[in-house]
């Protein structure tokens, strides 16, 4: 099995707008229940995929694996602890990880989630 | 003053471009339900007169702002021999200019108002708010104010090209060709007068903050909102209450500067990206469409400026509404009656009765 794909949706108005890494997704092996809420940035994610931003407004729903980074980050691991976190609950090759996980890095980025360390 | 003060409400019209009175009637009987209100309509089709919940117990037509300020005292006088209202509260732009310019018209009636100075209303006219970004840090876009189609033109091509064309009060149309800006030019120049307003456009999410001041720069309480839903007018449809520090502090900067007292409502645009900014499009100095969802928070910011024009002791505190709550207008039909259309039309005024109760058939045939 391999690694879910990170697909974060953000809606504007109504409409999602879809963000996806350029990897193909399989399905995962964590489940949304694993997860409690935590905060990652300004935004706090509930178990379920759904993230709200109180200072902005903004909505958005993420995927299991999406959720998995975005707990690691703000929790403060490094990309070679998130990459392990990943490889260990996901059936997933090192490199498909690290090409997902860059390109992951590059979505939140462009949003402004990603903390600056990373 | 009446025993029981008697408050006059005008914008009662929720339609396509929704005014604020019926949602400020409304805030005012959640936290007094006894109060006797009047509205002070323009047209007797305003939908607000004919509503169930939110009308008013009687309404009084009034004299056309074009009319001449002459005529708006006239009729406010006589409309106060038949029901002296104690408190104003006008909730359109083109009223607020006459009343904050003659306050001692107001105290010499003994009229209890909660409006801005003469000062601080004209510092937030649209053609000045440059001026007022540049004292508070502010970022706002580059407004050119035009009286004529040469000039904007002109505007048009120093801000870019990308326009919006906005009227003196209201109104504000999305202009990229010569034939569309000329177009909106006109109709705002027809609809709200000299001068018609071109305006940078500004790419991002707008935010709107509403809000009363204490006329000594303190804000008394808030309520922020990001739009979710526009019509076509641009008009908010929807809305999510948020709270950012950033956007707090710039509300508080310029309602300081101003030195604010009254309702108002802030219009921001934030810039795309991370690091966007707030960017001022404009303040409206009166209470908004939507001024009654924060009411429904704990935030009922009407009552609150009702108590502030009549120096009362607050029934309810006003709170922080919480981030995530959010408002979605729905249009619904009202229901009016042919006798309540005729008296507003014929006499200029409407005392309003007791719904008729049409009962159920089963009902009648068990009598």
């Amino acid at each position: 099995m391999k690694l879910a794909s990170l697909p974060t949706q953000i809606r504007h108005n109504g409409q999602p707008h879809v963000l996806e890494p350029a990897m193909v997704a399989a399905p995962a092996v964590a489940s949304h229940a694993e997860l409690a809420s935590f905060h990652f940035q300004t935004v706090t994610w509930q178990a379920d995929g759904f993230g709200f931003d109180a200072t902005s407004g903004e909505f958005f729903t993420a995927s299991p694996t999406a959720l998995v980074v975005m707990q690691a980050l703000s929790e403060g691991m490094a990309r070679t602890q998130i990459l392990e976190r990943l490889t260990s609950r996901f059936e997933v090759t090192r490199s498909t990880a690290e090409r997902d996980l860059e390109s992951f890095l590059a979505e939140l980025a462009h949003i402004g989630l990603t903390p600056e360390s990373n | 003053m009446n025993a029981s003060p008697v408050i006059a409400v005008t914008g009662l019209h929720r339609g396509e471009n929704p005014q604020p009175g019926s949602a400020v009637i409304r805030s005012l009987r959640r936290v007094y339900p006894e109060l006797r209100i009047i509205g002070l309509v323009y047209d007797s089709l305003e939908s607000g007169l004919f509503s169930e919940e939110d009308a008013p117990d009687a309404a009084f037509t009034m004299s056309y702002p074009g009319a001449g300020e002459e005529a708006f005292w006239q009729r406010l006088d006589a409309i106060r021999e038949i029901e002296r209202f104690d408190v104003l509260i006008p909730c359109l732009d083109a009223e607020m200019g006459p009343l904050v310019d003659a306050p001692e018209k107001i105290l010499e009636r003994g009229i209890r108002v909660c409006l801005p100075s003469a000062a601080s209303f004209k510092c937030r006219d649209k053609s000045k708010l440059a001026e007022l970004c540049e004292r508070t840090h502010c970022r706002t876009p580059q407004t050119i104010a035009v009286s004529d189609v040469n000039s904007l033109h002109q505007a048009a091509v120093t801000l870019g090209g990308n326009v919006f064309v906005k009227g003196r009060y209201y109104e504000a149309r999305h202009a990229i060709t010569p034939a569309a800006r000329e177009a909106a030019y006109w109709h705002m120049l027809e609809q709200w007068g000299a001068p018609v307003l071109v305006q940078e456009n500004v790419l991002g999410e707008e935010y709107n903050v509403i809000g009363l001041g204490d006329g000594r720069g303190h804000i008394l309480g808030s309520c922020s909102i990001r739009k979710m839903l526009r019509t076509a007018m641009g008009k908010g449809f929807g809305g999510m209450v948020v709270r950012d520090p950033q956007l707090d502090a710039v509300a508080q900067s310029l309602i300081a500067e101003l030195r604010w007292n009254g309702p108002f409502e802030l219009e921001f645009v934030k810039s795309e990206g991370p690091k966007g900014e707030y960017c001022l499009i404009e303040i409206n100095p009166r209470f908004p469409a939507w001024c009654d969802f924060p009411s429904t928070l704990n935030c009922n910011l009407p009552a609150a400026a009702l108590e502030l024009a009549l120096g009362w002791q607050p029934r309810e505190p006003l709170r922080h509404a919480s981030p995530g709550k959010f408002f979605i207008r729905h249009a619904i039909d009202m229901t009016g009656d042919i006798r309540d259309l005729a008296a507003l039309t014929t006499s200029g005024q409407f005392f309003r009765q007791p719904r008729e109760v049409i009962p159920h058939p089963a009902s009648s045939r068990s009598h």
